[in-house]
């Protein structure tokens, strides 16, 4: 110590230290740059090939696609598509192409382009995931000119639009897609849209700049240029460090907090908390009509009733969740408000069970209809809270006089599993997307996720009118309304709770609105203040 | 050296099959993914030989990992030794500055906790290092961002690498701590320490010197065990503080049953630790006469 003090070197190198903290503080290089904190690390992030949604916050504003959705009316709008028209018979579409558009690499944009990518998509040994189921029957794309291409359709395809107006089918360049190939291109993506993709580092960040030639913006977008220079995206899994990350000055913006955290930092005059809805089908219980007891559409409808979806939503995820009334999300397409499960009552539900024959005997907790005891089976995914709510329904059953056993499966392979052995009374499962088509593989007769064994002409009828109503949008809302009400009357699912993105952002961050998908936010229009 | 191939071996085997009965059908995960047709599931599923006899996977699974083929991800296409790669050097790093941080810090602890004339400094150095051993690192990971968050309020830096690795360098300086101390408790009782206070040497010399020595390979030796210990530990501070790494991808690979990279992974980690032990014996060999001439 003597040393030190003789020499001064220990205030030297404290007068240092805090001269090289202050300079890393300060950083002043005048780019406006922000960053967004993803929730997951996705392996594998080409929207062409790979599924996941966390791809889609980023990639969305690297890619344009053919035509947009306007979040608030739902109507399609043009895109790097100026103009499109369908056929009568449903079978066709015409896409009309902007000519002033350039990939970031420079390659034009043109109908050969479109071409490209779609045949990249379909091309079975790329594997996509996603991107090609989203295309449905579509038989292949023609160029009829410079700017014009055709979409020729097996069958009539009414979600076609809305999955050209994804990130999955944007619009790559073709170059750098043959240059790269389906598994380097997710490091080096280039499209047209208002943002430049500059490196991904797996698991550490994912960055992009502003593309400065972008002068094609849609029209709801509501800036015609970016808004901020540079935007590093890094990943937070752990749902405890994500408010944490906020707080901390880590990130502007960041999805997916916990709803405790989401209150506080509501509260808080340095954040704002967006509660954005996702659309798609809600968290719900898929009852099991093939085995007893919930092959009876009364013990159904008394396990529905009898359990107060409201109070399980609020207790396990806060109040800015909705509570679900039906086979999709309330901002979905076809959502039918006039086919809403009823409300809770115990009395009607103990009144049903009864009148199904399961009989409460003096002095015990299991009703029994004379040979067997009500006995139920939940088997729940682990992901969402699904095991949180999976608890509460089995307690309201067992109030009813069920004897339940929750089981929570350690993933979607054993969940899978467990539904091919067929040993359960309901199973826990959500989905998200904007068409309602996606109701299809989970109640056609043959649909791949027919977890309830329901078969019914009618259904798979709505089914696939809604899926081939390609010319009046008011006419498929209709199927899907009265879709909604037939598995209200027979009692297919028990509808707990319509996802709820709780994004936070730091009170500099302005102009954060998202896709119709819910997701995705438009990064176009972020702005910082000063 | 081939019991700790065996060994090898063994986690690898373990691995493989315990991925099987614990995540399913790759298969099925990505079909809950979007694929959505059973037939393009089922394509999938041949042109992986997921559609094989397990026993038969497993053979083509040892035969292509002697060749050093780790296969590609499932998900994004990418060669494992790639993906490994690219995750290989910032886990190397976390580990390696965790543990010049846990080394000294070890020492320091553990024979502050054999300091009976202070017992202040004992008590909370016997304190500190029961707390690095209990505490999981999930647990001060999330307290010390906690503290960091309110402490520097939207200038929070250095939470890539230096929080973490005083973190986990913390947890694993328990060990390193305990095998001093008792090496120290040994030899402060032996009579050459006696003589030293006979010569008159002050305290510290004679525990930093003196006692400290004989201690000190075995608290060296535990540096491979501790490797072990730091993958382990990687895994949760690696998605505690954000940072990109083998421990985090093997979490995911695990959650989304990308069966080729959790394999690679895991391999690695197996040869990695039984290279360890071997490192270990060695080091133990080199610093302890004891040992040399017991043979």
């Amino acid at each position: 110590m003597n040393f030190f003090r003789r020499t001064g070197v220990w205030q030297g190198s404290l007068a240092f230290a805090i001269l090289l903290l202050g300079a890393c503080a300060t950083e002043p290089t005048g780019l406006r740059e922000l960053t967004y904190g993803l929730t997951l690390a996705p392996t594998g992030i080409d929207p062409h090939i790979n599924a996941s949604v966390e791809l889609g916050i980023p990639l969305t504003s690297v890619y344009d696609t053919l035509i947009f959705q306007d979040s608030d009316s739902g109507e399609f709008v043009p895109g790097l598509a100026t103009d499109w028209s369908i056929s009568p018979d449903g079978l066709v579409y015409t896409f009309t192409l902007r000519e002033d558009v350039e990939f970031h690499d420079g390659t034009p944009f043109d109908a050969e382009a479109v071409k490209a990518n779609i045949d990249y998509v379909m091309n079975p040994d790329h594997r996509s995931q996603k991107a090609a189921a989203m295309l449905g029957p579509l038989e292949n794309v023609a160029v009829l000119g410079s700017h014009e291409v055709k979409f020729h359709l097996d069958r009539p395809y009414a979600p076609l639009l809305d999955s050209l107006s994804q990130v999955y089918l944007g619009m790559a360049s073709p170059s750098a897609l043959e240059e790269w190939g389906p598994v380097d291109y997710q490091f080096h993506q280039v499209g047209t849209g208002p943002f430049r993709f500059v490196e991904y580092l797996p698991n550490d960040r994912l960055v992009l700049e502003r593309n400065p030639d972008y002068a094609w913006a849609p029209e709801i977008y509501r800036r015609e240029t970016p808004g901020v220079d540079r935007i590093t995206f890094r990943f937070f899994e752990d749902p405890a460090t994500r408010a944490l990350a906020l707080e901390g000055g880590q990130v502007d913006v960041i999805g997916e907090l916990p709803h405790h955290e989401a209150d506080r930092m509501d509260e808080m005059s340095e954040f704002d908390v967006d509660p954005v809805l996702i659309p798609g089908q809600p968290l719900q219980l898929i009852f099991n009509t093939e085995r007893s007891p919930t092959d009876d559409a009364g013990v159904r409808e008394a396990l529905v009733i009898g359990v107060d979806r409201s109070r399980i939503v609020n207790t396990v995820f806060g109040g800015n969740s909705p509570t679900a009334v039906g086979p999709l999300a309330a901002n979905t397409f076809g959502f039918a408000e006039e086919a809403a499960f009823p409300e809770y009552d115990p009395a009607i539900a103990a009144g049903l069970l009864e009148a199904a024959g399961w009989i409460l005997p003096e002095g015990e907790n299991v009703r029994s209809n004379g040979d067997t005891e009500l006995k139920l089976d939940l088997v729940v995914p682990p992901w969402g809270s699904n095991p949180e709510v999976g608890q509460l329904v089995a307690s309201a059953w067992e109030q009813l006089g069920a004897d339940v056993s929750l089981t929570v499966a350690p993933g979607f392979g054993p969940l899978n599993e467990a539904r091919a052995e067929g040993e359960y009374s309901a199973i826990g499962m959500n989905s998200f997307g904007t068409d309602p088509d996606l109701l299809r593989p989970f109640y056609d007769s043959d649909g791949f996720f027919n977890w309830s064994g329901y078969r019914d002409l009618g259904l798979d009828g709505l089914l696939k009118a809604g899926a081939e109503s390609v010319a009046s949008p008011e006419q498929r809302e209709q199927f899907y309304q009265e879709f909604a009400e037939q598995v209200r009357d027979a009692w297919l699912i028990l509808p707990v709770r319509d996802y709820v993105n709780l994004v936070g952002s730091s009170q500099r961050v302005e102009g954060l609105h998202f896709s119709s998908q819910g997701w995705f936010p438009y990064l176009n229009d972020l702005e910082l203040q000063p | 050296m081939s019991g700790g191939l065996l060994t090898a071996l063994a986690a690898i085997t373990l691995t493989f099959f315990a991925l099987r009965l614990a995540a399913g059908d790759p298969v099925a995960s990505l079909l809950s993914q979007g694929l959505t047709t059973p037939e393009q599931a089922e394509t999938v599923r041949r042109s992986l030989g997921y559609h094989l006899p397990i026993l038969q996977q497993y053979l083509f699974f040892l035969g292509n990992l002697v060749r050093g083929d780790l296969g590609v991800s499932l998900y994004s296409g990418q060669p494992v030794s790639a993906i490994i790669g690219s995750q290989l050097a910032s886990t190397l790093q976390l580990a390696l500055v965790s543990l010049a941080i846990a080394l000294p810090l070890g020492i320091l602890l553990g024979s502050a906790s054999s300091w009976k004339s202070r017992p202040a400094a004992q008590r909370s150095a016997t304190t500190l290092s029961g707390l690095a051993t209990s505490l999981p690192v999930a647990t001060t990971g999330v307290i010390s961002l906690l503290i960091v968050s309110l402490l520097a309020r939207g200038q929070v830096r250095g939470v890539q690498l230096w929080l973490p690795a005083l973190v986990l360098g913390f947890a694993a300086s328990g060990p390193f701590a305990r095998a001093v101390h008792s090496g120290l408790e040994s030899t402060l009782s032996s009579p050459f320490i006696l003589a030293a206070k006979a010569r008159g040497l002050n305290r510290t010399r004679r525990m930093y010197w003196h006692a400290l020595r004989p201690a000190l390979p075995a608290a060296i030796a535990l540096i491979a065990l501790e490797a072990a210990f730091l993958f382990a530990g990687a895994v949760v501070t690696e998605t505690v503080f954000s940072r990109p790494g083998l421990g985090r991808t093997l979490v995911s690979s695990i959650l989304q049953a990308d069966f080729p990279v959790a394999q690679g992974i895991v391999a690695l980690a197996a040869v990695l630790y039984v290279g360890s032990q071997v490192v270990a014996d060695g080091l133990g060999w080199i610093l302890d006469p004891r040992l040399r001439e017991g043979r």
